[in-house]
Order: structure tokens, then sequence, then C-alpha cells
């Protein structure tokens, strides 16, 4: 029996608004769009800009943007993003397909710069527009670097704990699904220490502020909490989907940087956090999506030219990561160039960010395009100082 | 006699009067990098140009420096500041200095914008260039000193500067305040972008040095008559 939960009402009658709006000029721009909801958007879309609108800014991105995106965001006072080929191929097999089946996963790759991570940010947009529960870890190579702390967990021998990362990430995720706390029942009691356990049918909630609370067993929180939701997104009965979006996903095979206390490195499957992530990867559960992003930047003992899905995920992370929906990013087109090119001259808006006199004209335009090679992160730091 | 002299000049002729690295001598001319002077069609050139043309079909130009493009972007006094920030030859740490000097200023200017009512908008720069060059052009000395012996002691004199000097100095104070009055933990963009921004509404530190050079040369005007130039 196929799922069939009920679509979220969405402005789709904003589009013809949209052609009224054509008398107006200064809301009209042939770079924007008002079609604010992602389940709307289609190819006419493609190369336009929307709003993010400000009151679900900062419960559907807490974490997860990238940082200039997010410098760029608090300059400008708006999150503009651009509809791209590879986020609405994305979003239209997500609602095509059938969630009772195990799940799929779909991966974006491209060159560095390309736009994987903000494709993957759209595509979260759409999944918490549409009332689905996201699991959003905004980068899996902070898991396996740079960890001050690395307890021994206590639920299993051989593996460590990192509390700090599992506790930032617990309160992120408690500020971006906070209606679906109250709602989850566990289902299996859990004992964290002689003293405290977490009883079966407590919401979820509650799990979730003793992981924040109690940092030391933060990172077993997080496990259960993947587990419970594992069990229950293809239930029936108050059933929900579940989309795990994870950026950098080649971060969980491969190496750490990370030492024991007799300085031999440890392997990422000996940490509890990527121990628990490999599992919700895996396709054995049912309704709902695995969204996952390559990513050289990040990544540890990579060399900088790769970007195809053999090179970084390596043996152990392909066949586990097989078969997948591979998803390409490629640079900016010319229209979507052009796009840029005009949201960044913008005057209504913002006194337009491209300032110098030369950048506004046809040669400095040309310039862009060959300094850049329309890739879109070094655009925009071209754009940044010019 | 001058017109004679030129007259004999060959482009294998030392130099008479010496400059710093330069082989060249009087006879070559600066290269043109500028694409736009060259597609002036021939109708339109005036007599200036036209001779400036002859001149340079007849005449052997200097090479261009790797740091000079036909870029619209070029800007030479912005590439002077780069070479004078860039220690041991590394210009790529200071050119990246200086573009997040540039995209800092404008972040910060495009906030206050945002944040400014109605009317003041208006008055606020958002360019980082054009406040760099206004931030320079307020630190410029007008007059400078130097140093003339005189019956045995040495007197404070006041002299006029060339433009390039006056140029030099107020870069080389402005990077000099940056390098030495700023906190262990602030970045060199982070500081440099407050005192240019702290320039161009004619405040800060550089300002204060340059009026404090004018203040001294106010005060040591009986000795101008020593100069002898």
């Amino acid at each position: 029996p196929s799922l069939t939960l009920p679509n979220i009402p969405s402005g789709c009658g904003q589009q013809q608004e949209a052609i009224g709006m054509e008398t107006r000029p200064e809301t009209f721009s042939i770079f924007r769009t008002q079609e604010n909801d992602p389940a709307c958007q289609s190819e006419q879309h493609l190369g336009q800009y929307y709003t993010v609108p400000p009151s679900h800014f900062h419960t559907v991105f807490p974490h997860g943007l990238p940082p200039r995106y997010q410098q760029q965001v608090k300059t400008f006072n708006e999150g503009c993003v651009m509809v791209r080929q590879p986020a609405l191929e994305l979003i239209s097999h997500l609602k095509r397909a059938d969630y009772s089946k195990p799940t799929l996963r779909y991966l974006l790759y491209g060159v560095k710069g390309s736009g994987k991570t903000m494709s993957l940010c759209h595509t979260v947009h759409y999944c918490s527009t549409q009332g689905w529960l996201v699991l959003h870890i905004p980068d899996a190579h902070l898991w396996v670097k740079n960890c001050k702390e690395l307890l021994p967990s206590s639920y299993h021998a051989s593996r460590f704990d990192q509390p700090i990362q599992a506790s930032n990430w617990l309160r992120n995720f408690r500020t971006t699904n906070e209606h679906f706390l109250s709602k989850i029942k566990l289902r299996q009691r859990y004992v964290w220490t002689k003293r405290e356990s977490t009883e079966e049918g407590r919401p979820l909630g509650e799990l979730v502020d003793m992981g924040v609370s109690r940092v030391k067993s933060s990172s077993d929180v997080v496990g259960a909490v993947l587990k419970e939701l594992r069990l229950q997104a293809g239930g029936t009965e108050g059933g929900f989907r579940l989309a795990v979006a994870v950026d950098g996903v080649n971060g969980l095979w491969g190496r750490t940087t990370l030492k024991k206390e007799d300085k031999s490195p440890v392997a990422p499957e000996e940490l509890t956090l990527v121990h628990n992530l490999r599992k919700m990867i895996n396709n054995d559960w049912c309704g709902g999506a695995v969204i996952a992003t390559l990513s050289q930047t990040g990544s540890l003992y990579a060399p900088s030219s790769a970007y195809l899905p053999q090179e970084l995920l390596g043996e152990e992370g392909f066949d586990s990561m097989d078969p997948f929906v591979p998803v390409p990013v490629s640079l900016y087109s010319e229209k979507e160039f052009e796009s840029c090119y005009l949201y960044y001259l913008d005057h209504i808006h913002f006194h337009h960010w491209l300032q110098h006199p030369h950048s506004q004209t046809e040669e400095g335009k040309k310039e862009l395009i060959f300094l850049s090679n329309r890739n879109p992160s070094v655009l925009e730091r071209l754009c940044a100082f010019l | 006699m001058a017109a004679s002299l030129t007259g004999l000049l060959k482009p294998w002729t030392p130099r008479v009067l010496l400059v710093r690295w330069s082989r060249y001598n009087p006879y070559y001319l600066e290269p043109g990098p500028r694409k736009e002077v060259y597609h002036i069609p021939e109708t339109e050139l005036t007599p200036e140009q036209k001779e400036e043309r002859e001149l340079k079909s007849v005449r052997p130009i200097k090479a261009a420096t790797n740091s000079v493009t036909s870029s619209v972007f070029n800007d030479p006094v912005l590439s002077k500041f780069v070479n004078m920030m860039m220690k041991d030859g590394d210009k790529i740490i200071a050119k990246g200095i200086i573009t997040q000097t540039l995209e800092n200023m404008k972040r910060k200017q495009v906030e206050k914008y945002h944040k400014a009512p109605e009317g003041k908008k208006a008055e606020i720069e958002c360019n980082p260039y054009a406040i760099f060059h206004q931030a320079l052009e307020n630190c410029k000395p007008v007059i400078g000193l130097t140093s003339i012996q005189k019956g045995g002691k040495f007197y404070q004199v006041p002299i006029p500067l060339t433009d390039n000097r006056r140029r030099f100095l107020a870069m080389k104070w402005m990077i000099t305040e940056c390098r030495d009055n700023k906190h262990r933990r602030t970045l060199m963009y982070e500081k440099l972008s407050q005192e240019l921004l702290a320039a161009f509404s004619k405040e800060g530190n550089v300002v204060k040095r340059k009026h404090e050079l004018h203040k001294m040369a106010e005060s040591n005007r009986a000795y101008a008559h020593y100069r002898w130039w």
C-alpha cells in the first residue's frame, strides 16, 4: 500500500499574480521570481532567484548554509536562492517517488564551487515546506577532524564519542523540527546511567533536551534519535517522511585526522556518530529519502582535482552508497550567469553590490566571465571586492 | 640644446641621471596597456594623440611589468599600495589582504546604508575604490620637512613635496599605522578597513599624523629660507 500523505496546500496561485504584476515595474525583475514555494517552481523559473521568507529562515537553516552565503545574507538582509536544474530534478524525483519501497539515495556531485551545497539547501527547504522531518548534517567532515574531546563510548567499548559536535547538532536539530518533537513517541526504553533512563512512550523532545543538557551522553542520544526515526518513518499511523540531508558524505568513509591516546589513528567506524550515520544511509528503511553531497573542500587526504563519486567516496564508500541516483551539478549556464550578474547589479532592493564603475559595463562583464569561468563561488568572491 | 641632445640619444645610450633599478634612458617610451586608446579610428584622433601614435611607431618602448594588465579593473595606485604592503616578494598574500579589505569596507558601508534613514542614504559611499582613493587623498601631506645642515647644526626645514613623494608618504603612514597599532588578535585587513574608513571621514591616527607634520612645518616657518632650491 502506498503512502498518501496530504500535500501541504501551497500558494501555486502566486504564478497568476506574477504575470499580473508585470505592470508594476518596481517588483517585477527578470531575474527574480515571486514564487517563493519550492513545490511550485518549474522549468520556467530556471535561472531566477526566489527569496526564502525571513520567518522561515532561522528555523529551516540554523546550520548547513555555506559560510560565505551566510555573510551575504547578513549583508543583503535577504536570503535569495537561484532555481537551478539539479535542485529542480531532485525535487521532481522526491515528488514522484514511491515511499513504501526502500529509500532512494541521491548524490550531488560536481567541481569545486559549482553549487552542490546550495542545491542541497534548496531541496531541504522544499522538504521542510512539505512538512517532512529534516535531518540535516551540515558537514560530515566536521565529525572526523579537529575534535578536541574524544571520550571512549560508554555503550560500546571500542568506540569513541564526540560530545561537543553531537550536542551542537542536537541543538540545531531541535530548532529545525520543533513541531515534530512532541508528536513522535519513543518505542524503546533507553538507559543512560544507573539513575537516568528514558521510558517508552515519552516524546522525542525529551530525549533531545536530555542530549543537549547532558553533554557526555549526547553521541548516544544522537544514535538513539536516528534509530527511532528510522523505525518510525515508514509507519502508517501518524507517519511522516524523513529526509536525511548529508553534506560532504565522503567524510564518512576514508580516514580521519583524529588520534587515540597512544597516537594510533582512529578509523571512522570507531566513532559513534559516524557509525550511526552510516546505518541511516543504508537503504534498509522506507518512508523517506537520503540526499547527499560530495565535497572535496573539507575532505581529508583527497587531491584537490577530485570531484567524481568514484574518486571521493573510495571503494568502501561507493559500495555502501551503491545503488544511488547521481545528480551532476554544473557551472552556471549563460542564462544563469546573466541572472546572477543582474542580481548583483540590482539597485532597487539594495544599493548595487557591484560598485566598481567598470564592472557595470559590457567590458567588465566579459572580464568577469573570463576570470570566473562561470564558476558560482569564484564569481561571488570576485564580485565581493569589485 | 636640449632638442639636439635628445636627438643624440640612442637605445643603447646609458642613463645620465641614474634611477634606482632602471636601465632605460629617456629615449624609451612608457607602455600603454589600455585597449580603448587603440580602438579609436584614425579620423577621431586629436593632434596630440596623432603625434603620440607617430612617436610610438618610431621610438622603442619599455617592457611592461608583470603587475600591469589591460584589464578594466587595473588601478595603478592600488597596485602601488599592494607592492608597498608586500613582504619578501609574496604578492599573493598582499593582494589577498587588499581584496579582503575592500570587501570588508563594502560590507560595512552596505550594512550602514541599510540601517540609515531615507534622507541619509544618498550620502553613504559604498564604492570601496572611491573610499580608498579619497582616504589616501585625505592622508597626503601638503608640505614636508627635511634636515638641512647650516653652521654645524641640523635644522628641520619645510619644503614642498612632489606628488609621488606625497602619495608614498600617505601609503607608508597607513601601512605602518596598521602594522604597529593593532591588537595582537585583529587581522590586518580588519584594521586596514577601519583606518581607511576613518581616514575617509578625516578622523583616525593617520590624518592626525599628517596634521602634526603640518603643525611642525608651520612652527619651523622661520627656517624656510635655508632651502636653496
